[in-house]
């Protein structure tokens, strides 16, 4: 067999094995939803889909969950995660949308803007923070941030107002809230500086040549024609967001408390808890079985967003493909 | 690419490899463990000195997570012993058997600038059941003002289990308050805010960086703790799926009879009689 | 970024008309406002990312001793006892080592297959969506999938098995084959890109001169995305040695590289350890917390790895003549 082997391959064996190579990935995905469905099936079997809806309180329900071991009884799988999930939406959505803003004008900044020198800089810059490790993120978090916000920006006055509901420890939505934006920015900036260069400038030519001053004119047609990037870009980062679990688990206090803007000032202060921080919090615990498909589920809804998001951002860019701007 | 490149290749991953890996062992038994935080320096340093004493007969490993992690862990076969730091409990699940092989005592502390001295039993309850949540005159010494931030356990550790047996009067800690997962963090967060207040075992506060409040009037040291007049003092348990065989009943049985291991036991924890 | 480094700046100003710009003062102060917060930021952004570097660099010089780098972690209940991060430091290494071996037979043969091949279609669309998918997977999710696989009594070999049947799943094996799923779309779109930039003329030219498909590919085109598969195992390298969830979940967290069994060079892949990143992780706050200063000092450690790597990416690029910019490769995807 070894000389069939060295034999020159024809074509169609080529195409075979690299197409079952290719395969490979697909198996590996399906994989992915069947084993992580299996494992989640027993919170989806007992509790429907109410599990991410709010009731009760969900510390105590992951406490009996964690303490049930071999055989739980089925009161075991109860829960509701809302918290959570509140989180989850709060946290990225917050981010997701300063960082949208941020990246707009910090491309418009990049390409319109920036003098030569600086541009050069820039782009370096740019792709450093995309690649700093989630985990040195949370360090800086962790160890400046959080002592920061919790000694010098909370007062003692807007401690005492909650506390006999939850404790303010500096941990929570406001630093989580910044280093996430800052996380997914350059992501973003790559993705719509790549778009704006590729508007042809005869564009915004003749938008100035109407009148409009120069920003006016980057806002009103470079902008708009790379909205297909835009969107990508808010994808990706929407997806990254929703995935960052060590730096959320450092930074946000971990307390699977849902923050309430009623409150105020303090809302900004409160600690919370993301899906992908939960997990991460309670890994120790998956070997109980509850607790496991507990966190398991928690996994399948993330990756059910995961591919909601790409359809979503696949959809939202169809409209948009006629501007026939690279997206 | 060709051969010479693939062979160094090769000989750049078994490099690897090879530095990462110490001279190969013979077939040894593994002895796994896991379960609580406040006796992981204890059983990680018994561990250390069992292998030093017994060479080439076993290894350990050794994981944390709680006290409940380690009884799920060990009910379900996955680790050969659980650590565990309270009392067995009805809850637990059946066909486990509990070896003492230490005891300890729960401090409550707070943060070095709060110079809170002594607590009677109906303050300490009155603290983390959520029922007093300022500081006040009324607290003998303490120096903080404002709203007393509570630093509690997750609810599977057996030092939260014990110290609300012991300390609380069987009351429960709510859930409003910070849990932290294991005794390293809990000591890092008294550490860092002034206007905290929390429980350790006697190895974490006696290591220094916080301050160690009395109960009622007594200290919380080893002194005192041996001699049975601090309430608060817990029992380490070494837990297996039925009785203990083979190289982990060899290894209980060495703490519970070596004079190297009491010796261990006897620098920062109290022994078991 | 070439092309962007060509556009309207100072040096090319937005100009209306012949030596007449717009000047701000003029503009309405909405207008000033957007100006204003696009200068923000812009520097903003770039002040951030010196902080990070500076704050690391400062705090690693002030805790970093290279007896740390080459010392091995111990037990010990006192700081000064408790020893470097030698084998976290292996234990990156070694995770990378495997995940790259790992990731770059699917990631090149379905880059060649989809771009020489490709038929059927709706196949070729299955693969493009699953490393998609795969890309947009959180590093959690596919930590819990790893957990779940090599938990199963079939991958038992691959790890430790418990006294009481309990298969632990957790070894470098484990973390291994979950690192490949995350260094395998930036190699698989580097190397895409780099193919689907091959002229058609030396596809062509090979064929004129009687070579079958898979002739050309290992002679022709594989050796003319040397770099771009360079550039793509630059980037999984980088994607993995940055990676947190996967080693906290998978790799057993054992300060020191616990081998297992007594094959030699086997026992190690079979066993458990840490890394860097799990190794920053549990000595902050969020883990044990005693050793702020050990973190920092591995986290210096760390980033230093990191920014050689983005270094090394840009040499990469530029060497090849084209850049493209940020996205070249997926830099940032």
């Amino acid at each position: 067999m070894g000389k069939r082997l060295r034999d020159p391959w024809s074509d169609h064996r080529a195409e075979r094995t690299l197409g079952a190579v290719s395969l490979t990935v697909g198996v590996v995905v399906v994989a992915m939803v069947v084993f992580v469905g299996i494992h989640a099936w027993p919170i989806f079997r007992h509790n429907g889909l109410s599990w991410v809806g709010p009731g009760g309180s969900l510390e105590t329900e992951i406490a009996n969950m964690g303490s049930t071991s071999v055989h739980p009884p089925p009161s075991a799988y109860q829960l509701r995660a809302w918290p959570l999930v509140y989180g989850t939406l709060l946290s990225t959505g917050i981010a997701v949308g300063l960082g949208l803003v941020i990246s707009v004008f910090s491309s418009i900044f990049i390409v319109e803007l920036a003098p030569a020198r600086l541009r050069k800089v820039a782009i370096p810059v740019i792709r450093l923070l995309a690649s700093v490790p989630s985990v040195i993120y949370g360090l800086i978090g962790i160890l400046v941030l959080v002592p920061f916000v919790g000694n010098d920006l909370i007062s003692s006055s807007q401690k005492a107002s909650v506390q006999n509901v939850v404790e303010l420890t500096g941990a929570g939505l406001a630093v989580t809230v910044v280093i996430l934006t800052v996380m997914i920015t350059p992501i973003m900036i790559a993705l719509i500086c790549e778009a704006l260069v590729s508007v042809p400038s005869s564009w915004r030519e003749g938008a100035i040549a109407l009148g409009l001053n120069p920003l006016r004119a980057v806002l009103a047609v470079t902008v708009r024609a790379a909205r297909p990037a835009i969107v990508a870009a808010a994808v990706l980062a929407t997806a990254r967001a929703l995935g960052e679990a060590i730096m959320i688990s450092m930074v946000s206090g971990s307390r699977s408390f849902a923050p309430k803007p009623i409150d105020g000032l303090v809302f900004l202060f409160e600690p919370l808890r993301t899906l992908a921080s939960a997990i991460v919090d309670y890994h120790e615990g998956v070997s109980a079985p509850a607790l496991g498909s507990a966190l398991y589920a928690f996994a399948f809804l993330l990756l059910f967003s995961a591919f909601v998001l790409s359809v979503a951002g696949y959809l939202i860019k169809l409209p948009l493909r006629k501007y026939q701007v690279r997206g | 690419m060709n051969r010479i490149r693939r062979l160094s290749v090769a000989f750049a991953v078994a490099g690897v490899l090879g530095v990462a890996a110490p001279a190969a062992a013979s077939a040894l038994t593994t002895i796994s463990i896991s379960g609580a935080t406040a006796s992981y320096p204890l059983v990680s340093l018994l561990a250390q000195k069992y292998v030093k004493t017994h060479p080439k007969k076993v290894k350990f490993k050794i994981a944390q997570g709680g006290a409940q992690v380690g009884i799920n862990d060990v009910a379900a076969g996955r680790v050969t012993i659980g650590d565990v730091s309270r009392d067995p409990l009805s809850s637990d699940p059946a066909g486990l058997v509990f070896y003492p092989i230490a005891r300890y005592a729960i401090c409550v502390v707070t943060n070095k600038a709060n110079a809170l001295s002594n607590l009677t039993q109906g303050q300490l309850t009155s603290i983390f059941t959520g029922k007093t949540r300022s500081w006040s005159a009324s607290l003998t010494g303490a120096t903080a003002t404002g709203t007393i931030d509570v630093i509690s356990r997750q609810q599977g550790a057996g030092v939260l289990s014990s110290f609300q047996t012991l300390l609380l009067e069987g009351k429960k800690v709510p859930g409003t308050f910070p849990e932290k997962i294991s005794e390293g963090q809990l000591k890092q967060a008294v550490e860092s805010d002034p206007v905290s207040i929390g429980y350790l075992s006697n190895y974490q506060s006696e290591k220094g960086g916080v301050n160690v409040v009395a109960v009622g009037g007594v200290a919380c040291n080893k002194a005192d703790a041996i001699s049975g007049q601090y309430p608060g003092v817990a029992r380490f348990y070494e837990v297996t799926k039925g009785r203990a065989t083979g190289a982990a009943l060899a290894f209980i049985g060495w703490i519970e009879k070596s004079a190297a291991a009491r010796k261990i036991i006897s620098t920062q924890w109290l022994p078991i009689t | 970024m070439s092309a962007v480094a060509h556009r309207a700046g100072p040096d090319r100003p937005m100009r209306t008309g012949r030596g007449r710009r717009s000047s701000p003062t003029t503009w309405r102060w909405g207008d000033r406002l957007a100006l204003a917060f696009a200068w923000i930021a812009g520097i903003g952004l770039c002040a951030i990312a010196a902080g990070i570097v500076l704050y690391m660099g400062y705090r690693g010089i002030e805790y970093l001793r290279p007896s740390l780098i080459f010392q091995r972690p111990a037990l010990s209940t006192t700081q000064s006892g408790s020893g470097g991060f030698l084998d976290p430091l292996l234990g990156t290494a070694l995770l990378t080592v495997i995940g790259i071996l790992l990731a770059v037979p699917p990631a090149v043969g379905s880059a060649l297959w989809l771009a020489e091949y490709g038929r059927p279609t709706w196949l070729a669309r299955a693969v493009e969506s699953s490393i998609e998918i795969v890309a947009g997977t959180p590093d959690i999710v596919i930590a819990l999938f790893g957990l779940s696989i090599f938990q199963l009594s079939l991958f038992a070999p691959f790890s430790f098995t418990a006294s009481g049947g309990g298969v632990f799943g957790k070894s470098f094996i484990a973390a291994g084959a979950m690192m490949s799923l995350i260094a395998l779309p930036p190699l698989f779109t580097a190397t895409r890109d780099g193919l689907q930039a091959v002229p058609a003329h030396m596809r062509e030219a090979a064929f004129a001169l009687g070579k079958t498909r898979i002739a050309t590919i290992r002679r022709v085109l594989l050796p003319s995305v040397r770099s771009n598969i360079a550039t793509g195992v630059t980037l999984g390298v980088s994607r993995i040695i940055g990676d947190t969830a996967i080693v906290v979940l998978l790799l057993g967290e054992t300060l020191r590289l616990d081998q297992q069994g007594s094959v030699p060079g086997l026992n190690v892949l079979r066993g458990t350890g840490s890394t860097l990143t799990s190794y920053v992780y549990g000595n902050s706050p969020a883990g044990e917390g005693g050793a702020p200063q050990k973190a920092y000092a591995a986290a210096f450690v760390l980033m230093v790895l990191v920014l050689a790597l983005n270094l090394l990416v840009d040499r990469i690029g530029r060497s090849q003549g084209d850049a493209s910019g940020l996205t070249a490769a997926g830099a940032v995807v």
